[in-house]
Parts: structure tokens; sequence; C-alpha cells
């Protein structure tokens, strides 16, 4: 066992009497599940790119919670119930009502914890996948976007026979962080929308330094059929140093509901989902933060004519490495997602976008776009673009592409000889890179929020 | 100024008022693209106040020259000189060109979703004001500017908060850079292959903007593989450029002789 996890278990030994006895067994049961198998390392297929050295100066134990200056958090938005967790801990006195036209909230005890792993860990891949090339680009291996894109799509098909020689390992330690968040959790929350029109805003605070003790944010998301909400989960940091916060987020749609997730910046992230039959997910990842992060999700298109939207933006600067595996499955007929992918990398880091299809044999019909791109702003920067997909059915419309490339020189000629600073031009360019995944962010005041957030990164131009 | 190897006929209104009173003045340029020479001794001087077509066939050096007067990466110059109202042009970078005063109309307008045309007007007309000495625009004032040229240029005001070039069509894209012209108000505007790709009423549109900018103080260099654009702006001179030097000078007229008889006859003339 490594250094790390015997750690792991000392803290959980000496944490466990003090934590909420009612899930006593589920919590053993999820530490030893994480022992047996051992924690992911660059070994491991789906985690060759996360940066998880944070986790040697982490205290596992979980933070007490604790509370913050209302002024602190970002602006409420009129229309939208706020409820707000420290370090993983509900804190109600920062919060709105538990129950409002068409939903409930539910924390700690009440919240009934039934939140399934990481449904990844469930799906062997098949010995006739075909992957599609990676898009790996560093300044030493992408000469321009056009060259990797290039090479990514005329791969797609030569690599379908190398992809049987080669299948990737079995994602079996994808679920690692949600057993660890389960083992050490101190709090849980609940969503269950029976409405329309709900609008909830789920602020996670860490305020804690990764030294004293780590937060678990615990989340189960249910809409009833026929449902409609909007949800905003958003992750933010008050403490000067870094925080260790490992979120578990689960998602389950009914027949026909139909939810907008919005999730900003996370660290250590696992998101499960399931969409029921003609219910729609739509869901904006946005990873922006100086701290590196790697999220792992899983989205079962459960129902027949399920649909699924990510449009996902990661900006990553200075030495920091966003990874992010996202693993959609076909499970019925006439299921569809669509996905979107934009990072851009500066100074040193690193950015990893991991997106698997599979197309399961009951899902005929199924249709799935993939555009994966990235954006190198740094000579020493890494963007590695993985679009997989699987087919196992023969009625399917797929489509997938990867670039990863430097800043488009003809667009930056044009700009320079209109007279614009070259500095300028370049942030200009990096800013039009993601505008148009920004722009689809249909909660006005938050888009400026972000639009306001990313223009202080990226001095960007906001209006003309 | 260097001799004119390959017997062309000599260019005495040139050489006579070659000096600070042209505006561009280019002597003995060769540059390469990719490693492949393409201007080959190119001389060509631009009195201020002139317009002066630039014709020739395909893979004549036509494109390169524009290229290089602007400063694109990868158009290397190997020898000669160029100057801007008397300045280095070739010792500045190609933001810094723009902001002295030239203006390149692209063949080839480059899409840019994601910035909107507004921003890029305005970021434009601020970098050449900023050279200038000039406070930035106020809103107000660009606004009322940029619509007063978009009316004579027919369009639409919708333009504005689209993507740069982003969807247009060949027509729009063209009619966007003499937008591009008409507010930042260039000494000296290179436009290469303005005509391209235009049905005749864009043409006339085209040509309206240009002429409208026509002034002592300004000069224009019209790139084109055909006669049809200089009915609309008749130049004041008229140069064949064949195989990296310019092999033939004339007035207006020579372009309709062009049209008639063809580049091969300037070719065996030569």
């Amino acid at each position: 066992m490594s250094a790390l996890a015997d750690r792991i278990a000392a803290e959980y030994a000496a944490t466990a009497p003090a934590l909420p006895p009612a899930q006593a067994a589920r919590r053993r049961q999820a530490l030893q599940t994480l022992l047996a198998r051992g924690l992911p390392g660059v070994r491991d297929e789906n985690w060759r790119y996360a940066n998880l050295r944070a986790l040697e100066k982490a205290r596992f134990a979980p933070l007490p919670g604790g509370t913050v200056e209302p002024q602190s958090l970002p602006a409420p938005i009129a229309g939208w119930v706020r409820h707000v967790f420290v370090d993983g801990v509900y804190a109600p006195e920062l919060s709105g009502a538990e129950a409002g036209p068409g939903f409930t909230l539910r924390t700690g005890a009440a919240a009934r914890d039934d939140l399934p792993r990481s449904a990844a860990a469930d799906v062997t891949t098949p010995a006739t996948a075909a992957t599609a090339a990676p898009a790996t680009a560093s300044p030493v291996t992408a000469a321009s976007a056009t060259t990797a894109s290039a090479t990514a799509a005329a791969a797609a098909t030569a690599r379908t026979a190398a992809g049987r020689q080669g299948a990737p390992a079995p994602a079996h330690r994808d679920d690692s962080f949600a057993l660890l968040n389960e083992a050490f959790a101190a709090d849980a929350a609940l969503l269950e929308v029976t409405g329309v029109d709900v609008q909830v805003e789920l602020v996670f605070v860490a305020q804690a330094e990764a030294a004293q003790g780590s937060s678990y944010p615990r989340l189960q998301v249910r809409l009833a059929p026929n449902t409609r909400a909007r949800l905003i989960e958003r992750h933010v940091a008050a403490a000067e140093a870094a925080s260790c916060v490992d979120s578990a987020v689960s998602v389950d749609l009914g027949e026909a509901a139909q939810l907008t997730h919005l999730r900003l910046q996370q660290w250590l992230d696992t998101l499960a989902a399931r969409v029921g039959r003609d219910a729609a997910y739509r869901l904006h990842l946005l990873t922006l933060g100086a701290q590196s992060s790697r999220s792992t999700g899983a989205v079962r298109l459960a129902g027949p004519g399920a649909r699924l939207d990510v449009d996902a933006v990661a900006l990553a600067g200075g030495s920091a490495v966003h990874d992010q595996v996202l693993q959609v499955e076909h499970l019925a007929p006439h299921t569809r997602t669509a996905e979107n992918f934009r990072g851009i990398a500066s100074g040193r880091a690193r950015i990893a976008f991991n997106g698997k299809v599979v197309v399961h044999e009951a899902a005929a019909n199924a249709d799935s776009a993939q555009s994966l791109r990235g954006l190198l702003a740094g000579e020493e920067a890494e963007i590695d673009l993985r679009p997989q997909l699987e087919i196992n059915t023969d009625e399917v419309r797929a489509s997938h592409g990867a670039t990863a490339g430097k800043l488009d020189d003809t667009m930056l000629f044009y700009l320079l000889a209109r007279g614009l600073d070259r500095e300028e031009a370049r942030r200009l360019l990096e800013w039009a890179f993601i505008a148009d995944l920004v722009a689809k962010i249909d909660v006005p005041e938050l888009r400026r929020d972000i639009e306001r957030s990313l223009a202080r990164r990226m001095h960007a131009p906001l209006e003309a | 100024m260097a001799g004119r190897p390959g017997g062309a006929p000599p260019l005495p209104r040139e050489r006579l008022i070659e000096g600070l009173d042209n505006m561009l003045n280019i002597e003995d340029l060769h540059a390469t693209v990719g490693g492949t020479a393409v201007l080959k001794g190119l001389d060509l001087a631009v009195p201020t106040g002139e317009v002066h077509a630039i014709m020739g066939p395909n893979g004549s050096g036509k494109s390169t020259l524009s290229y290089v007067l602007a400063g694109r990466p990868g158009y290397t110059v190997t020898r000669g000189r160029v100057t801007l109202g008397g300045t280095d042009l070739l010792a500045l970078a190609p933001e810094e060109r723009a902001r002295a005063g030239l203006f390149l109309g692209f063949q080839y307008p480059v899409e840019i979703p994601g910035v909107n045309n507004a921003y890029l007007l305005k970021a434009a007309l601020n970098a050449v004001r900023g050279q200038r000495g000039l406070p930035e625009v106020d809103a107000f004032d660009f606004l009322a500017l940029v619509r007063a040229k978009m009316g004579l240029m027919q369009m639409p005001e919708g333009f504005l908060s689209r993507g740069v070039n982003e969807g247009f069509s060949g027509g729009e894209k063209k009619r966007n850079e003499i937008l591009q012209m008409l507010v930042l108000e260039p000494r000296l505007a290179v436009l290469d292959e303005t005509d391209s790709g235009l049905d005749i009423d864009a043409l006339k549109v085209v040509a309206n903007g240009v002429n409208s900018l026509r002034s002592p103080q300004r000069s224009f260099v019209l790139v084109t593989h055909y006669q049809r654009l200089l009915d609309h702006i008749v130049p004041d001179r008229v140069h064949v450029l064949m195989g990296g030097r310019i092999v033939r000078s004339g007035d207006h007229t020579l372009a309709a002789e062009l049209e008639r008889r063809g580049y091969d006859w300037v070719g065996e003339a030569a």
C-alpha cells in the first residue's frame, strides 16, 4: 500500500468515530474498496494527466464547517434560491428556504444518502472498440491547429485496428475520489425537483487550507418526471492557500425532465448522471481555477430519446493541470449527445480532456457529435484531447473532431494589420476561442459574472 | 536606385519624382516566400495623392507585394528598400505599419468568430488615433462615424454586432474591408484584388467607397487582375507586374490595352 493510502487509512481510523453514525457501514465499505483497489496513478489510462500531488500535503479528515461573511460570496441572482455550504457542511444562516415551489432541499441525516458511484466503473471496454486518435499538442509536437486537426481526423478510421489490439485498461479507479468522499463526507445534500421553473444555486465555499483538513461536498439531484430546473453549482475558494475539495455529485432525470446544470470550478470531482426517457440534460462545465483540478464524469442516457448537451470550458495558467474525463453512454434508442470542449493553456499549464462516447447495442439511431478544441497560449503549455468513440450498433450517427494548436496566424496577422497591439490581438483571439460557449450560458447575471472574471484573467474585452 | 535588368521600358516619371514627395517608394525589392524568390528587383514610386494600379497575370507576385508591404510573416525581404512617407517601412512591425498609416485590404478577409466587428473597428481606430496623438474615440462619436460610413457602403447596422467577417458572403467581406478603410483613413491603402468576387452592383459600392476617400494627402495601390475595377476607380498610373518586377508602366489607357491584348503581349514587348 502506498504511503498516501496508509495515511488515508490512519486518518479514517482516527476520524470515523466523530462522523455521523447513520452511514457507518457504507463509509467503511467505501474506504475498504478504495484501499483494496489502490489510488489511481499515472499508469492508469484515465489518470495519466491528473495532477494529484496536492494530496500529499492534504489532511483527509473532514472539516467541521463554519461560516463566511455574506459579502464574500458571489452576488445573489434575483429569482434564484441560494444555499451555501462551507467546507462541505451546510450553512443554513447563509441559505434561503429549504423548500419552495417545486423543490425541496434536504441536508445532513435527512438527505437519504444513496448516492451512486461513478457509472464509469461498470463499463467494460468491448474488444471491438474504435478509438479515435488523440490530438495531443505541445509547442514541440504541433505546429498549427490544422496539422493537429488533420492528424486526428485522418487517423480516426486508421486507428480502429490499433484500438482492437490495445484496448484501454478498464477504468476501475475512476470512482476512487467518489469513494474517498463517501468515506469522509460529514454532510450531504439532496435536491428534489417536483415542479417547473425551479432555479437553485448551490455555493460551496472552501475556506480552510488543505493542511487543516478536506471538504467533501456531496450532492444528489433528482428531477421527477416532467419537471424542469436550472441548477448552479458553484465551487469557490475563500482561502489564500490551496484547499482540498473532493466533490461527489449525482443527477437523476426522470421521464421528460429537463435540467440545466451549470458547474463552476471543481477540484477533485466525480459526477454521475442518469438521463431518463425523453429527458434533456444540459451541462455547462467551467473550470477556470488557479489550482489543479480533476473531474470524472459519467452520464448514462438510459431512456429512449434522452439527450445530453455538454459545453465545457477550461482555462489553465501557471503550472495548473485541468484534467477532465467524461464518459457518455448511449443505452437506449434515439439518444443524443452534443459535446463541445474548449481549453486554453498558458504558461506551463496543462489541459486534458478525455471524452468517451459508448453507443451500446440497444441504442439504435443514436446520434453523437463531439468537438474538442485546445489552444496553446504558452510556449511550455500542453493540451491533450482524446475523443473516443465505441459503437456497438449499426444504426448510429456519430462525428468527432479534436484540434489542438496555437493561435491562428492568419487571424493574428489580420488584427495586427489593423494596428492592434500584439498582446491585445492575442487576448482578443483567446477570448474569441471560448466566447461562443460562454455565450450559451443562459443565466445573464451568471454569464456576466463569468465574463468579468474571464476578462480579469485574460484582460479580454467585454464589449465594444 | 538599382539598375533595371530585363530590358523593361524606363520609368522616367517615377525616377524624377523620387524622394520625400512620394507616399510610397520601393527600390530594388526582392522577396521570397517559402524559400522561393517571388519579387526580383521591384521598383515603384507612388506620389502622394495618386492612385496606382498594379496589374499582372496570376503568379506574378501581386499578392506577395501586398503582404510584403503589410509585413506578413513568411514573406521575407532579401534586398531592397521601402519607405512610407519617408519612413523605413521594412523596419516596422505589422501593427506599427498600420499605425503609421498603411492599410491592407485583404484579398481574402479573415473570419474571426467571437470578435465582433464593432470591437475591432474601435480598437483599430484607437490604435491609429493613439499614434496620431489623439485621445480614444468617444463611444457616441464612434457610432455616428461608423453609421455614416456603413451607409455609404450600403451595409445594414446588424453587421456591427456580428463576428468579424463571420459568415459574410464574398461581397460582404470586401465591403467590410472598405468600411474599415473608411473609418481608419489611412495615408496609403493597398487594396489586394478587392474587386474579385464582386458583382457589378457591389463593385460600384466598393468603388464609391474608395473614390470618396481619394484626396491630395492620400495614396492608393490597387492590385487587380482585371480592368473592370479601373473603369470605376480611374488610376493615375498603371503598372504591369510580371516575374517579380514592374515591366511596363503607363496611364489608365494601359489597363484597357492589357484587357484587349492580354499579358503575353507585355511579356513579348518586354
